[in-house]
Protein backbone atom coordinates (compact mmCIF):
# COMPACT_ATOMS: atom_id res chain seq x y z
CA UNK A 1 0.00 0.00 0.00
CA UNK A 2 0.88 3.08 -0.99
CA UNK A 3 1.24 5.98 1.76
CA UNK A 4 -0.06 9.00 1.34
CA UNK A 5 2.43 12.01 2.83
CA UNK A 6 1.32 15.37 4.09
CA UNK A 7 3.21 18.42 4.78
CA UNK A 8 2.12 21.52 6.46
CA UNK A 9 4.49 24.51 5.06
CA UNK A 10 2.72 27.07 7.24
CA UNK A 11 4.23 24.94 10.33
CA UNK A 12 7.39 22.90 8.53
CA UNK A 13 8.45 27.04 7.68
CA UNK A 14 12.42 26.04 7.36
CA UNK A 15 12.90 22.21 6.29
CA UNK A 16 16.36 23.04 5.12
CA UNK A 17 17.78 23.87 8.91
CA UNK A 18 15.09 21.69 10.57
CA UNK A 19 15.60 18.38 8.63
CA UNK A 20 14.63 16.16 11.34
CA UNK A 21 12.46 13.99 9.76
CA UNK A 22 15.06 13.70 6.57
CA UNK A 23 17.31 12.27 8.94
CA UNK A 24 15.58 10.08 10.97
CA UNK A 25 13.30 8.41 7.80
CA UNK A 26 14.83 5.16 7.45
CA UNK A 27 14.26 4.47 4.12
CA UNK A 28 14.89 8.05 2.66
CA UNK A 29 11.15 8.27 1.70
CA UNK A 30 11.37 12.62 2.01
CA UNK A 31 13.07 15.17 -0.65
CA UNK A 32 13.71 18.65 0.15
CA UNK A 33 13.02 21.06 -2.69
CA UNK A 34 11.91 24.79 -3.44
CA UNK A 35 8.60 25.97 -4.31
CA UNK A 36 10.18 28.16 -6.61
CA UNK A 37 12.62 27.39 -9.72
CA UNK A 38 16.35 27.96 -9.36
CA UNK A 39 17.07 32.32 -9.61
CA UNK A 40 19.50 34.08 -11.44
CA UNK A 41 21.94 35.58 -9.30
CA UNK A 42 19.74 34.56 -6.29
CA UNK A 43 20.10 31.76 -3.65
CA UNK A 44 16.76 30.48 -3.02
CA UNK A 45 15.46 32.47 0.35
CA UNK A 46 14.72 29.50 3.50
CA UNK A 47 11.22 30.21 3.20
CA UNK A 48 10.69 29.05 0.30
CA UNK A 49 12.19 25.01 0.35
CA UNK A 50 9.14 22.48 0.77
CA UNK A 51 9.51 19.12 2.65
CA UNK A 52 7.63 16.65 0.75
CA UNK A 53 7.22 12.83 0.41
CA UNK A 54 8.88 11.32 -2.66
CA UNK A 55 9.86 7.74 -2.74
CA UNK A 56 6.34 6.65 -1.32
CA UNK A 57 7.56 3.25 -2.24
CA UNK A 58 9.97 2.62 0.39
CA UNK A 59 7.59 4.23 3.34
CA UNK A 60 6.82 1.35 5.98
CA UNK A 61 4.55 3.50 7.81
CA UNK A 62 7.04 3.46 10.95
CA UNK A 63 5.70 6.70 11.61
CA UNK A 64 8.97 8.41 13.05
CA UNK A 65 8.85 11.49 10.46
CA UNK A 66 5.78 12.45 12.29
CA UNK A 67 6.83 11.67 16.08
CA UNK A 68 10.09 13.59 15.50
CA UNK A 69 8.72 16.81 13.49
CA UNK A 70 8.71 19.38 16.66
CA UNK A 71 6.15 21.73 14.92
CA UNK A 72 3.80 18.49 13.84
CA UNK A 73 3.99 19.15 10.40
CA UNK A 74 3.89 16.18 8.68
CA UNK A 75 1.17 13.44 8.25
CA UNK A 76 1.27 9.88 7.20
CA UNK A 77 -1.66 8.01 6.10
CA UNK A 78 -2.94 5.01 4.44
CA UNK B 1 28.57 -2.30 -27.65
CA UNK B 2 27.58 0.54 -25.84
CA UNK B 3 25.35 3.07 -27.75
CA UNK B 4 26.86 6.20 -26.67
CA UNK B 5 30.55 5.00 -27.71
CA UNK B 6 28.68 3.79 -31.40
CA UNK B 7 27.46 7.29 -31.80
CA UNK B 8 30.21 9.88 -29.93
CA UNK B 9 33.47 8.07 -29.02
CA UNK B 10 34.60 9.25 -32.83
CA UNK B 11 37.36 6.73 -32.90
CA UNK B 12 38.88 7.30 -29.06
CA UNK B 13 38.22 4.49 -26.79
CA UNK B 14 35.09 5.34 -25.11
CA UNK B 15 32.81 8.23 -25.93
CA UNK B 16 33.92 10.04 -22.77
CA UNK B 17 37.39 10.27 -23.52
CA UNK B 18 36.26 12.35 -27.02
CA UNK B 19 37.32 15.72 -25.57
CA UNK B 20 34.71 17.35 -28.26
CA UNK B 21 32.11 15.48 -26.18
CA UNK B 22 32.94 18.43 -23.58
CA UNK B 23 33.13 21.18 -26.23
CA UNK B 24 32.10 24.85 -25.69
CA UNK B 25 30.12 24.16 -28.96
CA UNK B 26 28.15 21.54 -27.62
CA UNK B 27 27.31 23.38 -24.35
CA UNK B 28 26.00 26.62 -26.60
CA UNK B 29 23.91 23.39 -28.45
CA UNK B 30 22.52 21.59 -25.46
CA UNK B 31 21.37 25.18 -23.93
CA UNK B 32 19.52 25.99 -26.70
CA UNK B 33 17.96 21.89 -26.97
CA UNK B 34 17.18 22.18 -22.85
CA UNK B 35 15.48 25.67 -23.18
CA UNK B 36 13.49 24.08 -26.63
CA UNK B 37 12.44 21.17 -24.22
CA UNK B 38 11.39 23.08 -21.47
CA UNK B 39 13.97 21.74 -19.07
CA UNK B 40 15.27 24.37 -17.20
CA UNK B 41 17.38 22.18 -14.58
CA UNK B 42 15.99 22.50 -11.49
CA UNK B 43 18.75 21.16 -9.53
CA UNK B 44 16.89 19.83 -6.75
CA UNK B 45 14.14 17.95 -9.17
CA UNK B 46 17.17 16.82 -11.00
CA UNK B 47 18.40 15.83 -7.75
CA UNK B 48 15.93 14.24 -5.07
CA UNK B 49 12.33 14.88 -6.36
CA UNK B 50 12.09 12.07 -8.47
CA UNK B 51 12.26 11.34 -12.37
CA UNK B 52 9.09 9.68 -11.78
CA UNK B 53 6.59 10.14 -9.75
CA UNK B 54 3.77 8.71 -7.46
CA UNK B 55 1.72 8.29 -10.97
CA UNK B 56 4.34 5.51 -11.57
CA UNK B 57 3.98 3.91 -7.81
CA UNK B 58 0.51 3.77 -8.81
CA UNK B 59 0.79 1.96 -11.96
CA UNK B 60 3.13 -0.41 -10.13
CA UNK B 61 0.88 -1.05 -6.84
CA UNK B 62 -1.86 -2.01 -9.27
CA UNK B 63 0.78 -3.97 -11.57
CA UNK B 64 -0.50 -2.02 -14.59
CA UNK B 65 2.60 -3.21 -16.15
CA UNK B 66 1.60 -1.64 -19.64
CA UNK B 67 1.59 1.74 -17.66
CA UNK B 68 5.17 1.14 -16.33
CA UNK B 69 6.28 0.18 -19.80
CA UNK B 70 5.04 3.66 -21.05
CA UNK B 71 6.75 5.73 -18.10
CA UNK B 72 9.68 4.08 -17.84
CA UNK B 73 10.44 4.27 -21.66
CA UNK B 74 9.39 7.97 -21.67
CA UNK B 75 11.81 8.79 -18.85
CA UNK B 76 14.21 7.44 -19.94
CA UNK B 77 13.85 9.13 -23.64
CA UNK B 78 14.17 12.50 -21.56
CA UNK B 79 17.07 11.29 -19.63
CA UNK B 80 18.73 10.17 -22.34
CA UNK B 81 18.71 13.42 -24.42
CA UNK B 82 18.90 15.68 -21.41
CA UNK B 83 20.65 14.10 -18.39
CA UNK B 84 21.72 10.77 -17.91
CA UNK B 85 24.71 8.97 -16.06
CA UNK B 86 27.52 6.19 -17.03
CA UNK B 87 29.52 4.45 -14.40
CA UNK B 88 33.13 4.85 -14.78
CA UNK B 89 36.34 3.50 -13.11
CA UNK B 90 38.48 5.75 -10.79
CA UNK B 91 41.34 5.02 -13.25
CA UNK B 92 39.26 6.50 -16.30
CA UNK B 93 37.83 9.81 -14.02
CA UNK B 94 41.63 10.52 -13.39
CA UNK B 95 41.93 9.94 -17.33
CA UNK B 96 38.96 12.84 -17.88
CA UNK B 97 40.42 15.53 -15.30
CA UNK B 98 43.43 15.43 -18.66
CA UNK B 99 40.81 15.98 -21.32
CA UNK B 100 38.64 18.72 -19.75
CA UNK B 101 39.59 22.03 -17.50
CA UNK B 102 38.27 23.62 -15.48
CA UNK B 103 37.28 20.94 -13.04
CA UNK B 104 35.61 21.79 -9.43
CA UNK B 105 34.45 20.89 -6.39
CA UNK B 106 30.91 21.68 -6.30
CA UNK B 107 27.57 20.61 -4.05
CA UNK B 108 25.50 17.55 -4.89
CA UNK B 109 22.14 18.25 -5.60
CA UNK B 110 21.08 14.78 -4.94
CA UNK B 111 22.14 14.89 -1.54
CA UNK B 112 20.97 18.45 -0.54
CA UNK B 113 17.58 16.80 -1.47
CA UNK B 114 17.63 13.67 0.06
CA UNK B 115 19.30 14.47 3.38
CA UNK B 116 19.16 18.23 3.65
CA UNK B 117 22.83 18.02 3.44
CA UNK B 118 24.20 21.25 4.83
CA UNK B 119 26.70 22.47 2.23
CA UNK B 120 30.14 22.21 4.55
CA UNK B 121 29.55 18.55 4.05
CA UNK B 122 28.26 17.74 0.60
CA UNK B 123 31.08 18.52 -1.36
CA UNK B 124 31.11 15.75 -3.63
CA UNK B 125 30.07 16.40 -6.52
CA UNK B 126 32.26 17.70 -9.80
CA UNK B 127 31.28 20.06 -12.60
CA UNK B 128 33.21 20.34 -15.86
CA UNK B 129 33.52 22.45 -18.75
CA UNK B 130 33.05 25.95 -19.44
CA UNK B 131 29.98 26.14 -17.76
CA UNK B 132 31.58 26.12 -14.63
CA UNK B 133 32.56 30.10 -15.43
CA UNK B 134 29.28 30.72 -15.42
CA UNK B 135 28.50 29.22 -11.32
CA UNK B 136 27.95 32.81 -10.05
CA UNK B 137 25.01 33.17 -12.19
CA UNK B 138 23.29 30.37 -10.46
CA UNK B 139 23.64 30.97 -6.72
CA UNK B 140 21.03 28.00 -5.96
CA UNK B 141 22.72 25.04 -8.50
CA UNK B 142 25.84 25.97 -6.72
CA UNK B 143 24.79 26.47 -2.99
CA UNK B 144 27.73 26.85 -1.24
CA UNK B 145 29.93 27.70 -3.94
CA UNK B 146 32.76 26.06 -5.94
CA UNK B 147 36.44 25.30 -5.69
CA UNK B 148 37.82 25.05 -8.79
CA UNK B 149 40.74 22.45 -8.92
CA UNK B 150 44.33 21.95 -10.42
CA UNK B 151 43.98 18.54 -12.47
CA UNK B 152 46.21 17.12 -9.57
CA UNK B 153 44.07 18.15 -7.06
CA UNK B 154 40.69 16.77 -9.20
CA UNK B 155 42.37 13.38 -9.04
CA UNK B 156 43.49 13.65 -5.46
CA UNK B 157 39.90 14.47 -4.78
CA UNK B 158 38.80 11.69 -7.10
CA UNK B 159 40.59 9.47 -5.11
CA UNK B 160 40.01 10.30 -1.86
CA UNK B 161 35.92 10.02 -2.90
CA UNK B 162 36.68 6.77 -4.20
CA UNK B 163 38.10 5.68 -0.96
CA UNK B 164 35.12 6.83 1.06
CA UNK B 165 33.02 4.29 -1.08
CA UNK B 166 31.86 6.60 -3.51
CA UNK B 167 31.15 5.61 -7.22
CA UNK B 168 32.20 7.58 -10.32
CA UNK B 169 29.70 8.48 -12.80
CA UNK B 170 30.14 10.52 -15.55
CA UNK B 171 27.03 12.47 -16.37
CA UNK B 172 25.53 14.41 -19.52
CA UNK B 173 23.83 18.02 -19.38
CA UNK B 174 22.30 18.07 -23.50
CA UNK B 175 23.86 14.85 -24.45
CA UNK B 176 26.67 14.02 -25.13
CA UNK B 177 27.94 17.62 -24.08
CA UNK B 178 29.62 15.70 -20.54
CA UNK B 179 29.33 18.28 -17.80
CA UNK B 180 29.52 15.79 -14.51
CA UNK B 181 31.80 14.30 -12.58
CA UNK B 182 29.64 12.65 -9.78
CA UNK B 183 30.78 10.30 -6.96
CA UNK B 184 27.84 8.74 -6.30
CA UNK B 185 26.00 6.28 -3.35
CA UNK B 186 22.98 4.33 -2.37
CA UNK B 187 20.28 5.67 -2.01
CA UNK B 188 20.91 9.46 -1.74
CA UNK B 189 21.96 9.35 -5.45
CA UNK B 190 18.84 9.99 -7.79
CA UNK B 191 20.78 8.15 -10.32
CA UNK B 192 21.22 4.87 -8.71
CA UNK B 193 17.93 5.48 -6.83
CA UNK B 194 16.52 5.18 -9.92
CA UNK B 195 17.59 2.41 -11.73
CA UNK B 196 18.60 0.27 -9.06
CA UNK B 197 14.57 0.49 -7.75
CA UNK B 198 12.82 1.20 -10.73
CA UNK B 199 15.13 -0.17 -13.68
CA UNK B 200 14.95 3.16 -15.56
CA UNK B 201 18.12 3.55 -16.98
CA UNK B 202 19.04 7.18 -16.54
CA UNK B 203 22.54 5.96 -15.08
CA UNK B 204 24.24 3.11 -17.60
CA UNK B 205 26.75 0.44 -16.64
CA UNK B 206 29.83 0.92 -17.61
CA UNK B 207 32.69 -0.64 -19.73
CA UNK B 208 33.79 -3.61 -17.02
CA UNK B 209 32.39 -6.39 -15.23
CA UNK B 210 33.77 -7.28 -12.08
CA UNK B 211 34.99 -11.33 -11.44
CA UNK B 212 36.16 -12.36 -7.92
CA UNK B 213 39.41 -15.28 -8.47
CA UNK B 214 38.54 -17.77 -5.80
CA UNK B 215 42.01 -18.97 -5.66
CA UNK B 216 42.92 -15.60 -4.58
CA UNK B 217 40.09 -14.54 -2.60
CA UNK B 218 40.98 -15.24 1.46
CA UNK B 219 37.39 -14.14 2.35
CA UNK B 220 38.44 -11.24 4.70
CA UNK B 221 35.03 -9.45 3.37
CA UNK B 222 36.60 -6.03 3.11
CA UNK B 223 35.21 -5.45 -0.59
CA UNK B 224 31.23 -6.25 0.64
CA UNK B 225 30.47 -3.00 1.97
CA UNK B 226 32.11 -1.31 -1.08
CA UNK B 227 29.13 -2.19 -3.65
CA UNK B 228 26.51 0.12 -3.88
CA UNK B 229 24.94 -1.99 -6.50
CA UNK B 230 23.82 -5.02 -4.97
CA UNK B 231 26.08 -6.99 -6.53
CA UNK B 232 28.47 -8.31 -4.18
CA UNK B 233 27.92 -10.43 -1.37
CA UNK B 234 29.44 -13.03 0.90
CA UNK B 235 29.04 -16.64 0.66
CA UNK B 236 29.68 -18.25 3.69
CA UNK B 237 29.11 -21.55 2.23
CA UNK B 238 32.76 -21.21 -0.07
CA UNK B 239 34.15 -18.42 2.09
CA UNK B 240 34.42 -15.61 -0.45
CA UNK B 241 33.10 -12.79 -1.84
CA UNK B 242 30.58 -13.43 -4.87
CA UNK B 243 29.60 -10.90 -7.65
CA UNK B 244 26.61 -11.45 -9.99
CA UNK B 245 28.03 -10.23 -12.84
CA UNK B 246 24.73 -9.66 -14.86
CA UNK B 247 24.18 -7.01 -11.81
CA UNK B 248 27.31 -5.82 -11.30
CA UNK B 249 27.83 -1.83 -13.00
CA UNK B 250 31.40 -2.49 -13.25
CA UNK B 251 32.78 0.58 -10.53
CA UNK B 252 35.18 -1.53 -9.29
CA UNK B 253 35.32 0.05 -5.96
CA UNK B 254 35.44 -3.63 -4.70
CA UNK B 255 38.83 -4.42 -6.38
CA UNK B 256 39.85 -0.97 -5.27
CA UNK B 257 39.65 -2.46 -1.69
CA UNK B 258 41.07 -5.64 -2.10
CA UNK B 259 44.69 -5.96 -1.22
CA UNK B 260 44.79 -9.87 -2.12
CA UNK B 261 43.69 -8.87 -5.64
CA UNK B 262 41.54 -10.93 -6.00
CA UNK B 263 39.16 -8.81 -7.96
CA UNK B 264 39.67 -8.06 -11.73
CA UNK B 265 37.87 -5.64 -13.89
CA UNK B 266 36.82 -7.77 -17.52
CA UNK B 267 36.27 -5.86 -20.14
CA UNK B 268 31.70 -6.27 -20.16
CA UNK B 269 32.25 -6.39 -24.35
CA UNK B 270 34.54 -9.81 -24.30
CA UNK B 271 31.96 -11.66 -22.32
CA UNK B 272 29.17 -12.60 -24.78
CA UNK B 273 25.98 -12.69 -22.41
CA UNK B 274 26.96 -9.30 -20.92
CA UNK B 275 28.21 -7.04 -23.88
CA UNK B 276 24.55 -5.76 -24.66
CA UNK B 277 23.78 -5.44 -20.62
CA UNK B 278 24.20 -2.03 -19.66
S1 LIG C 1 6.51 6.86 8.17
FE1 LIG C 1 8.61 6.09 8.49
S2 LIG C 1 9.19 5.28 6.48
FE2 LIG C 1 7.40 6.59 6.15
S3 LIG C 1 8.25 8.59 5.64
FE3 LIG C 1 7.90 8.59 7.86
S4 LIG C 1 9.84 7.93 8.75
FE4 LIG C 1 9.90 7.42 6.57
S1 LIG D 1 10.76 17.61 11.05
FE1 LIG D 1 8.88 18.77 10.64
S2 LIG D 1 9.51 20.91 10.64
FE2 LIG D 1 11.37 19.70 10.48
S3 LIG D 1 11.74 19.57 8.29
FE3 LIG D 1 10.54 17.76 8.85
S4 LIG D 1 8.40 18.35 8.49
FE4 LIG D 1 9.63 20.22 8.53
S1 LIG E 1 24.68 12.28 -9.43
FE1 LIG E 1 25.90 11.83 -7.56
S2 LIG E 1 27.31 13.57 -7.14
FE2 LIG E 1 25.88 14.13 -8.83
S3 LIG E 1 24.34 15.29 -7.80
FE3 LIG E 1 23.61 13.14 -7.78
S4 LIG E 1 24.50 12.05 -5.97
FE4 LIG E 1 25.44 14.07 -6.24
S1 LIG F 1 38.49 -8.08 -0.33
FE1 LIG F 1 39.42 -9.53 -1.79
S2 LIG F 1 40.14 -11.20 -0.50
FE2 LIG F 1 38.71 -10.03 0.73
S3 LIG F 1 36.72 -11.08 0.44
FE3 LIG F 1 36.86 -9.43 -1.08
S4 LIG F 1 37.69 -10.44 -2.88
FE4 LIG F 1 38.10 -11.80 -1.19
S1 LIG G 1 30.60 -5.82 -7.78
FE1 LIG G 1 32.30 -4.36 -7.60
S2 LIG G 1 32.52 -3.43 -9.63
FE2 LIG G 1 30.54 -4.48 -9.58
S3 LIG G 1 29.11 -2.85 -8.99
FE3 LIG G 1 29.72 -3.91 -7.10
S4 LIG G 1 31.48 -2.75 -6.31
FE4 LIG G 1 31.16 -2.12 -8.45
Amino acid sequence: MLATITVDDEKCNDPLSCRKCLLICPTHVLGLGTDVGPQKFRETDPSHFILRGVRFDKCTGCMDCVEVCPQNAIQVSF
Amino acid sequence: MCVWCDQFAAGYERWYFNPANYARRLYKIRKEAAEALGAEANPQEAGGMAILGREFLEARERNDYEAMERMKREAEQVSWGTHFGQVITLDEALKVTDIIYPISLMTCACRRSMVGLPDEENFTCMGMGPGMYKWERWPDTYRGGVHFLTPDEAKEALTKLNKRGLVQTIATFGTPYLAGLCNCDYPDCGFIRTVLDFGVRVLWRGHYVAKVDPELCNGCANCVARCQFRALSFAPTRNKAYIDEFQCFGCGLCATECDQEAITLVERASLPSLANVW
